[in-house]
């Protein structure tokens, strides 16, 4: 067991707040994620509960155990950091079994276990390298291989990814999910890019300014935000938000639509307006429209589908695809 | 058909400018001659020039007034050979060179360990172990001196309140030198300090952190991450501390004036002292030649050694 829970979690600097009284719960074995824009708190609170950052209040528990207070090294946690933190002067199997050699274990054991965590991520053959010898992606490995191989309950993730190219990271992001499957351990996962969270997450959990915006599954996210911020924040292209007379109509202040369930057609119509640009990407068009009523609406539609720019066109959505919004960008549900 | 192979090959002329054209195009060339010479002509005029003279002035017995006339070949390198002070002189450099590198940067770095980070207090700290620095050598020397005066300095106090005789350790034969030393490491230690304390704050906390998370405690950081780190800055502050004790004499002139009995001399005191002071240009040059050597061998060797892999 190695459920993860934050209980009234808070964390200042001087009189400034970053974190304000937090609860979560990350399930045993789960991918958690945790999104959200730059400066609301994910790594801070990461960091609290690998041990780096200390908690101004509340308390921290891993499989039961409060941790708050506890040393990095004994709360069972690996982290692997965005910047991958190698130890430059050592080879990557050093690397690798650093923290076995500190924990005194036999040295046959460090190779054996070196040796099975190298084989995982495919680094036998660089055991004997410098990091500086390494592609970026091999670094990464050799960064998860060092969590790994200190077995421990829960791994935590800081932007792993964001050094990559965008290949490599779409390639990583399949390898740490099948790592996942094969681990059965929790991960705590730290990003600011919702399609890492989207495709990785068991549960996404979206922070505004330190305070949970919601936590979910990524569907249930996506398809039912609670709120303006998580709709528009989950979601590429983003969530469209219309107001006016247009939400006046669905009796909210705002109306969500996501840009792949609008349609060209008449039939009820939310938006008309002037295609003013098109990406072409092959299975998808993306079309920009400026409506005189809603102003600039993104819609979604088939790769096939020629638009001319500055054609009109008007927008239906989908029925019961609307997302409804009242004043305070609260949910009142669809339509 | 060897000519048709000929006319096939395409000769570097034609298929790219030449090095000297590149050179002019980009610029390289007319850095090259407007940087150069000035620096060339200085180099020579200040450093070659004076350094082939003390060559030529080292076979002579020459006072340093008039021409040098009376050429004596290798005598004064053979007089040099043996003087039990110029044994001693450099002795004392090795002894100087070995308390730098075994006291002084192991203290440097120990007060860098405690007072890199940056906080208010730490760069107070900075500032104190870094004045002796900037104090002028002769200044410290003097300051020094009047401290261990065993009439009125700290030396007098103490053997008074010991109730002993009056000490007098600068004039101690078996003290003096050990003073020397202690007053070189307390002097220079600073200057290493902030070599290290440069380099500490240039390893990411990231490493740290990570070796937090692994396991180890502080000692296991500073052995097993920062200390690995920091070579290149301890190869380069082992660089300077050598040179600097090759070098040493601001000190020991107000401090002891290489006494008692030319016990406490280093190589340029030495030089100073046998060379100028008692009019022996040509024996003095014979002793600068030598510690050219000494220095450039040194420089060598170690550029390309210690300082190579780092």
């Amino acid at each position: 067991m190695a459920e993860v829970r934050l209980n009234n979690l808070t964390k200042s600097y001087g009189g400034v707040e970053v974190i304000p009284p937090l609860d979560l719960t990350i399930p045993d074995k789960s991918f958690s994620v945790l999104v959200g824009p730059s400066g609301c708190g994910k790594s801070t609170l990461l960091r609290m509960v690998a041990g780096l950052e200390e908690v101004t209040s509340g308390q921290i528990t891993i499989g039961g155990e409060d941790v708050t207070d506890a040393d990095p090294a004994k709360r069972g946690i690996a982290m692997v950091f965005q910047s991958y933190a190698l130890y430059p002067h050592m080879s990557v199997a050093d690397n690798i079994g650093f923290a076995l050699k500190l924990a005194k274990t036999p040295k046959d054991e460090i190779r054996t276990r070196v040796k099975e965590a190298a084989a995982i991520l495919q680094l036998e053959d660089y055991l004997d390298r410098k990091p500086k010898a390494l592609s970026g992606g091999q670094r990464q490995r050799v960064a998860i291989g060092r969590a790994i191989v200190r077995q421990p309950k829960v791994f935590l993730f800081d932007e792993p990814l964001s050094n990559l190219d965008a290949a490599l990271r779409a390639q990583m992001r399949v390898e740490l999910a099948e790592l996942h499957e094969k681990l059965g351990a929790t991960m705590i996962y730290v990003t600011h890019d919702q399609v890492e969270a989207m495709t990785m997450a068991d549960q996404i959990v979206v922070l505004k300014k330190g305070e949970v915006q919601q936590v979910g599954a990524p569907l249930d996210l996506y398809n039912t935000p609670e709120n303006t911020f998580v709709a528009e924040f989950i979601g590429m292209p983003k969530m469209n938000l219309l107001n006016g007379a247009t939400a006046a109509r669905f009796g909210g202040d705002k109306v969500g639509v996501r840009p792949e369930h609008l349609e060209i057609s008449s039939d009820n119509p939310i938006v008309s307006g002037e295609v003013v640009h098109a990406e072409y990407l092959g299975a998808d068009t993306i079309a920009h429209v400026q409506s005189a009523e809603a102003g600039r609406v993104v819609v979604r539609l088939d790769g096939s589908h020629p638009l001319q720019r500055g054609s009109e066109i008007t927008l239906s959505p989908r029925p019961g695809c609307l997302r409804i919004f009242d004043a305070n960008g609260q949910s009142l549900g669809a339509a | 058909m060897a000519v048709a192979e000929t006319n096939n090959i395409i000769s570097p002329a034609q298929g790219r400018p030449s090095a000297l054209k590149r050179a002019l195009s980009d610029g390289r060339l007319v850095t090259v001659l407007v940087f150069l010479p000035p620096a060339l002509l200085l180099f020579t005029l200040f450093v070659t020039l004076p350094l082939i003279e003390a060559a030529g002035y080292a076979g002579y017995k020459w006072s340093g007034y008039g021409d040098p006339t009376e050429w004596v070949g290798m005598r004064n390198f053979e007089i040099l050979q043996k003087h039990s002070a110029f044994h001693q002189s450099l002795m004392n450099t090795v002894w100087v060179i070995v308390a730098s590198c075994l006291l002084q940067i192991p203290l440097a770095m120990s007060m860098a360990l405690l007072i890199y980070r940056k906080t208010w207090s730490n760069t107070v700290f900075r500032l104190i172990f870094f004045a002796p620095y900037i104090l002028a050598e002769v200044a410290t020397g003097l300051i020094w001196s009047f401290i261990f005066d065993g009439d009125y300095g700290v030396a007098a106090m103490a053997s008074q309140a010991l109730g002993g005789e009056p000490f007098f350790p600068l004039s101690d034969r078996t003290w003096a030198f050990p003073v020397v030393l202690f007053v070189v490491v307390w002097k220079f230690f600073g200057f290493h300090m902030m070599i290290f304390i440069a380099a500490l704050q240039g390893i990411p906390e990231d490493l740290t952190e990570a070796a937090r998370i692994d396991g180890a405690k502080p000692g296991q950081i500073t052995w097993f991450v920062k200390l690995p780190l920091l070579k290149p800055a301890i190869a380069v502050s082992v660089f300077f501390a050598v040179i600097g004790s090759l070098q040493l004499f601001d000190l020991i002139v107000p401090l002891t004036n290489g006494g008692p009995s030319n016990s406490t001399h280093t190589i340029v005191s030495y030089l100073y002292t046998f060379g100028l002071t008692r009019l022996k240009v040509g024996f003095g040059s014979a002793v600068g030649i030598v510690l050219f050597l000494i220095t450039v061998a040194f420089a060598v060797v170690y550029r390309n050694t210690a300082m190579k892999e780092t």
